[in-house]
């Protein structure tokens, strides 16, 4: 193993993983990935792999539509086809309060620049005969959201990583990093210690076990949500379709699997990643009411993973104000895959540049939760 | 030596009732209690399926329903294991081309 | 949700000897997924070897017989064509009956789910016509259904075996039995009741590949050296219609690994098995295993496994002392255990701690060599006595003769051939080569080419041999044009295969299939090993191997075998993924409350 680096990022999920390509990228020598298991072993291999624009903070929709910028660009940038697909998001309402709430959303999001639009329920039946409309009030639609293959898209990254000189090291893992007078001097792992000054802490939901190395504390906690995949059926399903109302998610992998997911009804702490008969019951229940098609489909595989929840469901990004060159990207709370590339980019920014430039990403400081800022409603 | 075996050495078969199944709309004999995949075997079908990516023919390997290797579209529900189904009167069993349609 | 003390999932002899035993003492639900009781046995046909307390020379579906007659006598819940789909905290079992998933709790769980077939994986192994031993079985033993006319049977244990002689009872001909290993894997009066059927037992012998289009027409096999690799040229083609893959169990571990039980591999017991000790019990204090998932082997040892498990969840749950009853079976499976046959299961055994008295164990041994020649010169190889004398017209330099009858095959004297090569071009039949081999390791050969695109300077191409099979690769070193539309192309190639190379071509994308679900072959495991990518769960991200309806039942040992051999780590010490709910591919309408469905 290297015993020294410019950067240490630790945990090789796709946040960790997108900012040390970016670094990389931007010319950066020396950069280093330290990931305990393999690639995509944290919450980015369980999860659903949705890539969506629409949501209710302003902020959010800027990271994410910079994101759909750069996954548009990733295969030949990253040099691998993740099956990305932009077959649209579809999120339904069913109430009052909920139209309201995606009739302002989608005028934020216009503001934006997105195109987004409000579907009648006459027109989601037209495009989509499929799926079970009663109760539906309206739709919430944009074409340009979609989804990919996190997986692959991890590892493609962790190739092109290596390819460009960075070390990505694997089945390694961070057990204690060395500061003196406010100043990182080394990462300690079970393979050996590395010589650095700068770290960046990208761990998921454990990244508050790395803040405690040097003595911060970073108010995020994992959270169970379960998932599972069907067998591959021809492609019939374009978008993925959200329904808070009846909690869950269902998109149509390239491959031709199905899947889907809810918020756990009651949720298990996030180092509980097991898997209940409940969650078969009611996904199917209601997967099969509003899909009716899918009734006789094979459920082939079940699994879940933690989100890493932050307090107002919006990631935290930010350097410590403690330690120098310890800067933490997390708490991204079920949507951490579809914000990567952008994170990736505006936290390779801040530590060449100093500051982010492509993304201004101020609003995910620490400091907001002083001020109290307003909660991401729209999470499954 | 096609078909079903009427006289083995060791075992005696007894058949249940005759039921009448279709395979590409063909009529094709069966008996109760047979598997899709035993009774299009012994009418000399062993081609199940096409494949999704490399459209090759497949037939049933493990007919235990362990290789989901047989599946096959029975009365409109694609993917479904056909060693593991038991035939039924007026079934309608079709050649799976790809991954099956549910529209 | 119903509980019980005893819940037992899998009805095969293991499974219900154990039921019957509880059945005595505690409230007890045995659960299978097929419509009747019997497990294995309900497909055997020969009679089974043992002693009488354990049916010896009773037939397999007579044993099954006596069981499940035996188990319905008892206070038993017993539930058929119940397919268990996962176990779930709070030692809950999830089973499918009828489209319908149903929820059952115990105290205790004894997993008997045996063991299914392992898969081989060689070109076009995924052919109609390419079946599991058992599926042929099924087909035969229990449908009556003909499986098909030739056969070709892989592996000489004693399933192979028995299932060749399963085979000529129906009248079916059993052209050859395969076996890769230089001994018969199977017992020598099984062997013996084959072979003087006329079944010839290849030894040495593997596949190459199966022939047809949409159904198996033939097989190509081939000798095979120390290394299992194919000897070049000993390639043959045989018709068949169908072939039989019986190379072995893989213990049903899944639910197992669901319970939270530790899972170890040894090889010796069949692969990944749940660690236990002698008296059955996993690491879960509520879990026990028997029959063919804690080891592959008989249904006489899964019979007694059964009964010990049974009487030590009695004993747990009731407290009744079963001391005596438990130690008379212990030292009976030692008594089953002691033969030289069983020396894998007792060494596999011992790496999991239990110890059994030992016997000495059978040695291996090896194989043959070739020859070689010298200079660049003709080869003529024209046996046949056909009317024809074109090559000794046009050798200027007198080295081919033929003689006054031009029916008379010809004679050739190497020191006075130049290597001019116009023979070669002048023989109507292409029955002539031309040879060099001197001191370096490569040999080069020319040979008469009259195919379009014509092959240019170093390229890479196949050899191939007289029956088109490929021999080695090898690199074009020269392309001699002629009017006459008969080019000679020039190649390089390892010195040992210049007797076998007759053809070249160019190389053709064909590789095994590993996976059947997704459809992945050999070829592509290798190259994103080849990239650097060795993990188990990558390689499985990137090709979604294991990833498809059967769960990696078929093809995940075969993944870890070709990460073993390429990265030279022990398979034991490979990650393997994790098995997760359902075990089998179930419709949503499974789980559909109320009326709805
Ligand atoms: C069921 C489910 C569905 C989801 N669906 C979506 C979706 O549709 N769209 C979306 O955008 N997001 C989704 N998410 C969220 C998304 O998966 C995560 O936000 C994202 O993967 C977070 O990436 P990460 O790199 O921060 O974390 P991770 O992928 O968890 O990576 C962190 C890595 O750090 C490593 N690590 C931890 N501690 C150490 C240590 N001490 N030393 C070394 N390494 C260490 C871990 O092994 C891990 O690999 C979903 C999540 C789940 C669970
Ligand atoms: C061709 C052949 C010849 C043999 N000859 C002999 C012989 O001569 N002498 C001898 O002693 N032994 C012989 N054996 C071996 C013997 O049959 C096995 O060792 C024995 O059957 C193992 O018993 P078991 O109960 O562990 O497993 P099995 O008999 O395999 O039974 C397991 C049962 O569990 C069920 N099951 C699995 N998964 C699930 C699930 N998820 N849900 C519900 N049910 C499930 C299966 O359907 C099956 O019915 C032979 C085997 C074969 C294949
Ligand atoms: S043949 Fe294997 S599942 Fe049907």
């Amino acid at each position: 193993m290297i015993d020294r680096a410019s950067v240490v990022v630790v945990g090789g999920g796709i946040v960790g993983s997108a900012i040390a390509f970016n670094l990389l990228k931007m010319g950066m020598k020396n950069v280093c990935v330290i990931e305990r298991s393999y690639v995509s072993s944290g919450s980015t291999g369980r999860c659903a792999g949705g890539i969506r624009q629409q949501w209710s903070s302003s902020m959010n929709v800027k990271l994410a539509m910079r994101s759909v910028k750069l996954f548009e660009q990733f295969e030949k940038e990253v040099g691998m086809n993740i099956e990305y697909y932009q077959g649209g998001y579809l999120l339904l309402a069913y109430t009052d309060s909920e139209s309201d709430d995606f009739v302002k959303n989608v005028k934020m999001q216009k503001s934006q620049g997105l195109d987004v639009d409000i579907l009648t329920k006459h027109e989601i039946k037209e495009k989509f005969p499929f799926i079970n409309v009663e109760g539906v009030k309206l739709g919430s639609w944009c074409k340009s959201d979609g989804h990919a293959n996190p997986q692959i898209a991890n590892i493609a990254y962790a190739i092109a990583i290596r390819k460009m000189g960075g070390e990505f090291i694997t089945h390694t893992t961070v057990t204690g990093i060395d500061v003196q007078n406010g100043q990182i001097v080394g990462v300690q792992t079970d393979n050996g210690y590395i010589h650095t000054n700068t770290v960046i802490d990208a761990a998921g939901f454990e990244s508050p076990k790395i803040g405690e190395m040097v003595g911060i504390t970073i108010p995020v906690y994992g959270e169970r949500h379960q998932i599972l995949v069907t067998e591959a059926v021809n492609h019939f399903l374009d978008p993925l379709v959200i329904n808070f109302n009846h909690n869950y998610y269902v998109r149509q992998t390239r491959h031709g699997s199905l899947i889907m997911g809810q918020g756990d009804v009651n949720p298990a702490p996030g180092e509980d990643i097991g898997n209940t008969i409940e969650f078969l019951e009611e996904m199917s229940e209601k997967m099969v009411r509003d899909f009716p098609i899918i009734k006789n489909v094979h459920i082939v595989r079940q699994w879940s993973g933690a989100y890493d929840m932050s307090p107002d469901a919006q990631p935290i990004i930010d350097e410590s104000k403690s330690v120098s060159r310890f800067i933490y990207a997390t708490g991204f709370s079920g949507h951490g895959f579809m914000l990567a590339p952008a994170v990736g980019e505006a936290v390779a920014e801040m530590i060449i540049y100093g500051r982010t430039v492509t993304t201004d990403i101020s609003n995910l400081k620490m400091d907001r939760f002083a001020i109290g800022i307003e909660r991401e409603h729209n999470v499954v | 030596m096609e078909g079903r075996i009427l006289e083995h050495p060791i075992l005696s078969f007894t058949r249940q009732k005759r039921v009448r199944i279709f395979f590409e709309g063909n009529e094709i004999e069966a008996y109760e209690g047979e598997s899709v995949a035993a009774a299009l075997h012994a009418a000399g079908i062993k081609v199940l399926r096409y494949t999704p990516i490399n459209g090759r023919p497949a037939g049933f390997f493990c007919a235990v329903g362990k290789c989901s290797s047989c599946l096959m579209e029975i009365d409109g529900v694609p993917n479904v294991r056909s060693c593991m189904t038991k035939v039924r009167d007026g079934m309608q069993v079709r050649r799976q081309h790809g991954k099956g349609d549910l529209v | 949700m119903k509980e019980y003390d005893a819940i037992v999932i899998g009805g095969g002899p293991a499974g219900m000897s154990a039921a019957s035993v509880l059945g005595d003492h505690v409230k007890t639900l045995i659960l299978d997924e097929n419509d009747a009781l019997g497990g294995q046995l309900v497909k055997q046909t020969h009679k089974f070897f043992g002693d009488h307390a354990h049916y010896a020379s009773k037939r397999g579906f007579e044993i099954a017989k006596e069981l499940t007659d035996e188990i319905y006598k008892k206070p038993v819940d017993i539930s058929t064509a119940s397919t268990v789909i996962g176990i779930y905290p709070q030692n809950t079992v999830a089973y499918v009956k009828d489209g319908r998933e149903e929820l059952v709790r115990y105290k205790k769980l004894l997993i008997a789910t045996g063991a299914m077939e392992r898969q081989l994986p060689f070109i076009n192994s995924d052919l109609p016509g390419v079946y599991g031993a058992g599926a042929i079985q099924t087909l035969m033993n229990q449908y009556g259904i003909f499986p098909g006319k030739r056969f070709l049977i892989i592996g000489s244990g004693n399933i192979g075996l028995i299932l060749a002689y399963q085979l000529a009872q129906t009248g079916a001909e059993v052209r050859m039995i395969v076996e890769a290993l230089d001994k018969v894997g199977g017992y020598e009066v099984h062997a013996n009741k084959v072979k003087r059927l006329g079944i010839p037992i290849l030894l040495k012998h593997t596949i190459v590949k199966a022939m047809g289009d949409e159904s198996v027409q033939g097989v190509v096999i081939a000798e095979v050296d120390d290394k299992f690799g194919v000897i070049p040229g000993t390639e043959k083609e045989i018709v068949v219609d169908t072939i039989c893959v019986s190379v072995g169990l893989i213990p049903l571990t899944e639910l197992a690994e669901q319970a939270k039980c530790k899972i170890e591999y040894i090889p010796e017991l069949g692969g990944y098995v749940p660690v236990r000790d002698e008296r059955m019990h996993t690491t879960n204090s509520d879990v026990f295993v028997a029959g063919d998932l804690s080891s592959i082997e008989e249904a006489t040892t899964a019979i007694i496994e059964g009964k010990l498990a049974a009487m030590q969840i009695v004993k747990d749950l009731t407290k009744t002392d079963l001391g005596k009853e438990i130690s008379d079976e212990l030292k009976t499976l030692d008594i089953f255990r002691s033969g030289p046959k069983s020396f894998k299961i007792r060494k596999g055994l011992e790496k999991m701690g239990i110890k059994v008295p030992e016997i000495e164990v059978p040695k291996l041994f090896q194989t043959p060599i070739e020859n070689a020649k010298s200079k660049l010169h003709a080869v003529i190889e024209c046996t046949e006595e056909i009317p024809c004398n074109s090559c000794e017209s046009s050798c200027k330099f007198d080295a081919i003769k033929v003689g006054e009858n031009i029916n008379t095959p010809p004679i050739f004297d190497p020191s006075k051939c130049t290597g001019c090569a116009v023979c070669v071009t002048a023989c109507p039949g292409l029955a002539i080569f031309m040879e060099k081999l001197d001191e370096s390791p490569n040999a080069t050969i020319g040979i008469p080419y009259e195919f379009l695109p014509l092959p240019k300077f170093n390229e890479k191409m196949w050899g191939m041999d007289k029956e088109g099979n490929y021999v080695c690769d090898l690199t074009v070193k020269r392309v001699v044009k002629n009017p006459n539309k008969t080019n000679i192309v020039y190649v390089e190639l390892p010195k040992e295969f210049v007797d076998d190379v007759r053809h070249v071509r160019y190389p053709k994308k064909e590789s095994p299939f590993v996976c059947r679900c997704e459809e992945v072959t050999l070829d592509q495991i290798e190259k994103i090993i080849d990239s650097g990518i060795t993990d188990f769960e990558e390689i499985k991200r990137m090709t979604r191997i294991t990833m498809g309806p059967c769960g990696g039942k078929n093809c995940k040992m075969i993944t870890l075998g070709i990460i073993s051999r390429k990265t030279g780590i022990p398979i034991s010490k490979l990650s393997h993924g994790t098995s997760r709910p359902p075990v089998k591919p179930t419709e949503f309408s499974a789980f559909l409350r109320g009326d709805e469905k």
